[in-house]
């Protein structure tokens, strides 16, 4: 039982091999290539019995993952961003089709602008199409909840797609010691995969995926679909229960850290969770009552545990690594529905947006955070929403426009632009009372 | 050639059962639709149907199915997409001997010339590439049918489209979809017609007989979209063959072969006079910049066919 | 608020049919909602179209349950349940039918007694599919069993939802719609719009908790082939092929072969046999029939035969 250092990606492609998938229809994408790279060169080195197909594009790849899981074989793909928007249509239709099949997606910001860098943008516009979430903060929950996601997809009282999310970078190109389960021992928990009447065989005529008229039948099929996604938080209880149990390791459909004698509470997702536990850590040292509460399953949303954990407590800062433009957090959003009207529902219910693009969140910022919780406790106002974003980085913005936008050396009224060539290497820019943008040139030595 | 030949010697030997059921709601007269009858007929139910979004989705509406054997709706853009998921998964279940030999099916693409022509192109692309062993079989009806006619890459140059409602009908031209798919090399490429039954089920039985991509493109005379009465179908369909509008021919071994000739080329006007959608090249006069067009170009191409 | 539903079938021109007499009140200063309604659009199959029109503003919308008018535009409609052409049906509604029948026939028929209108069709093409003008002359006649709408307003409304015919089937159309006008005077406003109800004389409301099914029976997948043998589109015929069996010559069952809906079939005496519940009329066969053994006859409906398709359209 020994570990290696496996990084998000590698991680990901061991759960896929482990869980024995037969078919992985790829297209790569930053940051997800180096899964498919790694299952590409285990398929031809003989170490997994699986075909890999090369597709043209995501949508296509979403396509034939659930063609083929609703012929009857087990699959796996991955990918992010922008080719899980590209993909979207797919999404929706594989779920609605009940196709079981599991999906790794490298969360990565959004284009415009585009960007290579984390935050939960993609995976969360993938909320409403029936596809179940399971969101990672480690590089071994990476592993272990792929293969819990078989299991879950799989069950004939679920038989819905799974996302299993990891952050792009943070996650994805970082090694963390893992363990790599036994074979044996994953194929019992496991085991092979039985399609039951989905699939396609000749002497068993099945037409599959018919279109519909009205909205009856449509409402009915659809609903379903959402009964069956709220049958997966007992399916998915029972499954980690089992998981538990034969491999060591509890993965709850919510985490909590700290959160029994808490005042305050974090509310985050995916990798930088882990970032959280250790403000909680060094808030407790400094007797602050502190917790962090962390979602691991985002569809379906555990709206009973959720609601249970924070009960009674002061004041809940929720840190979305995303934002719905024109609304504001999604978790906050959700969190809100989730809490309204429930006995001892927190009085302050905070939105804090972070994280975008990758940006960081060092450690004083959930200090801040706290601070602005307590503050709040007090007075019984939630703050208004805020984007973490200092000074400096305003700054440094600036400088970036300067140059983008060739503001010329010297002092100006930005009312008259000057086309005066500038020399890049020497700009110093500020922002006087007054909102105005100087420049002053600084000596070169 | 030959060996299809001796199956389908002559109109009689074709099935009187038909294993296509009826109770579709297609329009009556629908072109497309007696084409693949006669092409479900010669393929038989071990066959799972994947289709995309056009007139035939509505082939199978819950609860109801037409097929004797298997059928699956993906996406507009998708459908050989899906054909790879299907033909791959069926691959694995038999090599892994989950299902036996007797149980693989064959798979055969269904989608309407709006979907080939346009964003199908990229699946379409990339199973060629892969040499998918497959059948896709394209009903081109010149239009998006299901959603009202609309010009697609398919709509021919002076054809009346709900979205070329002007004086000159459609100004561009038809898009070449077979030199498109034969420029990918697949290892069988046809052109057929529901009015040509023979020709149809000789191409189609070919078909069961070879390995890799296998596309065929089937005219389908729509009566609602071309704007004509149903019970024309077949003559409309014959007289697109006798004009020279709609070529009968095969790809096979890197070359282009027609497999229908015509004595004596009818004038394209008297296929053109039997459908409202040209209506406007007649009435209230004649527009022989455009007739002229559309005659020169046919008779262009038929300089060059090559013939059996 | 006045409430006009249609039935025809696709090629009827209902949707058309609706537009005109939507214009006609709109002309006459109503606030106005009209819509149609496809099943599958497609020439020959049910459709619906609805119309709305109030001096106050119209709040709701979509398909009208309660109508004060009922137009059917093609009476075999009325022989197919799912047709829905009594749905919503009480003591105030009208109904205006294009029929050979009398009104006591489909009083009878339809077991209800209410007010029945007969329009009576007027013969110039067999063909009932191809008679587009039924709509236009379905519009005036409802314009002036409103007793709302005048002669001049409609022949304007006419003339506006008509303005892309050309000439000599625009003057058809106005013809013939005007003398259905016309012949409606004896019943000049009969239609009248509903009162307002109190709220208890609505159908109580029935919700449930729709039950948790496994994905084998709910997922939108159809375990069983040929399922679409119970939908008869024999309905949507107008016409019916008929073979003559002696100048019938076997020849190579061309029939059979080009019969898109695979309606025709060959039985062990090599005579082809047409599938009357699901042949929809194209004629494909009668035209292309070598010794020309196939005859078009127009369907006509049969007295007190009751239509037993599972499958149809409801409003």
């Amino acid at each position: 039982m020994s570990k290696v250092l496996l990084t998000g990606n590698g991680a990901s492609a061991w759960g896929a091999r482990l869980a024995r998938a037969d078919y992985v229809p790829a297209f790569p994408i930053t940051p997800q290539t180096e899964i498919i790279e790694t299952l590409s060169k285990w398929i031809v080195d003989g170490d997994m019995d699986c075909r890999m197909v090369n597709m043209d594009s995501e949508h296509s790849m979403l396509t034939a993952a659930g063609a083929a899981a609703v012929t009857g074989v087990r699959v796996f793909t991955a990918t992010s961003s922008q080719g899980l928007l590209y993909a979207m249509e797919m999404l929706y239709s594989t779920a609605g089709w009940r196709a079981p099949f599991v999906m790794a997606n490298v969360s990565r910001g959004l284009s415009a602008p585009i960007t290579l860098e984390s935050d939960h943008n993609d995976i969360l516009a993938a909320r409403d199409s029936g596809f179940l979430q399971i969101h990672c903060a480690t590089c071994q929950d990476i592993l272990d909840s792929t293969l819990i996601a078989y299991r879950l997809t799989e069950d004939p009282r679920v038989r819905l797609p799974v996302i299993v999310n990891l952050d792009g970078f943070y996650l994805s190109f970082t090694r963390e010691p893992v363990e790599i389960p036994d074979t044996k021992r994953v194929d019992e928990f496991i085991g092979p995969y039985d399609p039951e009447n989905e699939r396609f065989t000749a002497n068993v005529p099945v037409s599959q995926a018919v279109a519909v008229l009205g909205g009856t039948p449509y409402s009915y099929f659809r609903y379903e679909t959402h009964l069956a996604a709220q049958k997966a938080l007992e399916v998915y209880d029972e499954i980690a229960e089992e998981f538990a149990e034969k491999f060591g390791r509890h993965y709850p459909s919510i985490e909590t850290y700290q959160c029994d004698d808490a005042d305050s509470v974090f509310v985050m997702m995916g990798s930088f969770s882990t970032k959280a536990k250790e403000a909680v850590n060094q808030l407790r040292k400094a007797g602050k009552k502190v917790g962090l509460l962390q979602y691991r399953l985002l569809r379906p949303y555990p709206a009973k545990a959720i609601s249970h954990a924070l009960k009674n407590k002061k004041a809940v800062g929720v840190i979305d690594q995303n934002i719905s433009i024109g609304k504001g957090g999604v978790l906050h959003t959700e969190l809100a529905s989730a809490l309204y009207g429930q006995t001892g529902a927190p009085r302050i219910l905070a939105s804090f947006i972070g994280g975008l693009g990758g940006r960081d969140i060092p450690i004083q910022e959930f200090f801040k955070i706290v601070d602005t919780l307590e503050e709040a406790t007090k007075t019984g106002i939630t703050p208004e929403p805020r984007l973490l974003f200092t000074s400096q980085e305003m700054e440094e913005v600036r400088k970036l426009q300067a140059i983008a936008n060739q503001i010329p050396t010297t002092t100006i009224d930005t009312t008259t632009i000057d086309t005066a060539t500038v020399d890049t290497a020497t700009i110093d820019t500020t922002i006087d009372s007054n909102n105005k943008t100087s420049t002053t040139q600084r000596s070169t030595d | 050639m030959s060996e299809s030949q001796d199956v389908f010697h002559r109109m009689k030997d074709l099935p009187t059962e038909h294993l296509l059921g009826g109770g579709t709601p297609m329009c009556a007269g629908c072109g497309g639709l007696q084409a693949i009858h006669e092409i479900y007929d010669v393929l038989g139910e071990n066959t799972v149907f994947v289709n995309a979004a056009g007139c035939m989705t509505m082939l199978a509406n819950y609860p109801y199915t037409p097929f004797k054997g298997s059928w699956f709706y993906t996406a507009m853009a998708s459908a050989p997409a899906g054909a790879q998921g299907v033909r791959d998964a069926l691959d694995i279940l038999v090599e892994k001997k989950r299902i036996s030999k007797e149980e693989d099916l064959n798979v055969v693409v269904l989608t309407g010339d709006g979907s080939a022509n346009g964003m199908g192109l990229s699946s379409t692309s990339g199973t060629i590439e892969r040499n998918l062993d497959y059948l896709y079989v394209c009903y081109d009806n010149e239009g998006y049918g299901n959603t009202g006619q609309q010009t697609s890459g398919g709509t021919p140059h002076g054809a009346k489209t709900s979205t070329a409602k002007g004086e000159l009908g459609f100004t561009g031209y038809k898009k070449d979809l077979f030199s498109i798919w034969a420029s990918h090399k697949p290892a069988y490429l046809a052109t057929i017609i529901g009015s040509e039954p023979l020709d149809l089920a000789r191409k189609i039985e070919k078909t069961k007989h070879i390995t890799g991509p296998k596309l065929v493109i089937a005219f389908s005379p729509c009566p609602t979209g071309w704007n004509y009465d149903p019970k024309e179908s077949v003559k409309v369909g014959k007289l697109a063959v006798k004009t020279g509008v709609w070529p009968l021919k095969e790809y096979i071994d890197g070359k282009v072969i027609h497999t229908i000739k015509h004595k004596k080329r009818l004038p394209v006007e008297e296929y053109l006079k039997t459908q409202g959608r040209f209506d406007h090249l007649f009435y209230p006069e004649r527009n022989e910049k455009i007739l002229k067009d559309i005659q020169d170009r046919i008779d262009k191409y038929w300089e060059t066919a090559v013939f059996t | 608020m006045y409430q006009i539903r249609f039935h025809g079938r696709g090629g009827q021109g209902m949707k058309t049919a609706s537009h005109i007499l939507g214009t006609a009140f709109f002309l006459e200063g109503f606030n106005v909602q009209d819509a149609p309604r496809y099943g599958a659009e497609r020439r020959g199959a049910p459709i619906f179209a609805y119309v709305r029109a109030s001096h106050e503003t119209i709040n709701d919308r979509g398909i009208i349950l309660h109508p004060d008018l009922v137009i059917v535009a093609d009476d075999s409609l009325a022989m197919i349940p799912t047709a829905g052409v009594s749905v919503g049906l009480d003591a105030h509604t009208v109904l205006l039918m294009v029929s050979r029948h009398s009104a006591e026939y489909w009083q009878s028929y339809l077991d209800v007694k209410n007010k029945i209108i007969i329009l009576s069709p007027f013969v110039e093409k067999v063909d009932s599919a191809l008679r587009p003008e039924i709509g236009a002359v379905c519009a005036a006649a409802a314009a002036c069993l409103s007793g709302e709408i005048s002669r001049s307003t409609l022949e304007k409304a006419l003339r506006e939802e008509l303005s892309d015919l050309k000439q000599e089937s625009l003057t058809k159309n106005l013809d013939l719609s005007l003398n259905a006008y016309d012949s409606m005077n004896g019943n000049k406003g009969i239609v009248t719009p509903k009162k307002d109800r109190p709220l208890d004389e609505y159908t109580a409301v029935d919700w449930i908790d729709v039950p948790f099914d496994q994905a084998s029976i709910s997922a939108p997948s159809i375990h069983a082939p040929l399922t679409s043998l119970l939908a008869n589109t024999g309905t949507w015929r107008t016409m019916k092929p008929i073979i003559d069996y002696d100048k019938c010559n076997g020849c190579h069952w061309v029939c059979s072969t080009y019969c898109p809906d695979s309606c025709i079939s060959v039985d062990d005496e090599g005579l082809p046999q047409i599938d009357y519940d699901k042949c929809k009329g194209c004629m494909i066969c009668v035209v292309q029939c070598p010794p020309n053994a196939i005859d078009a006859v127009a369907e006509t409906d049969e007295p007190g035969k009751k239509n037993t398709q599972t499958k149809g359209v409801s409003p």
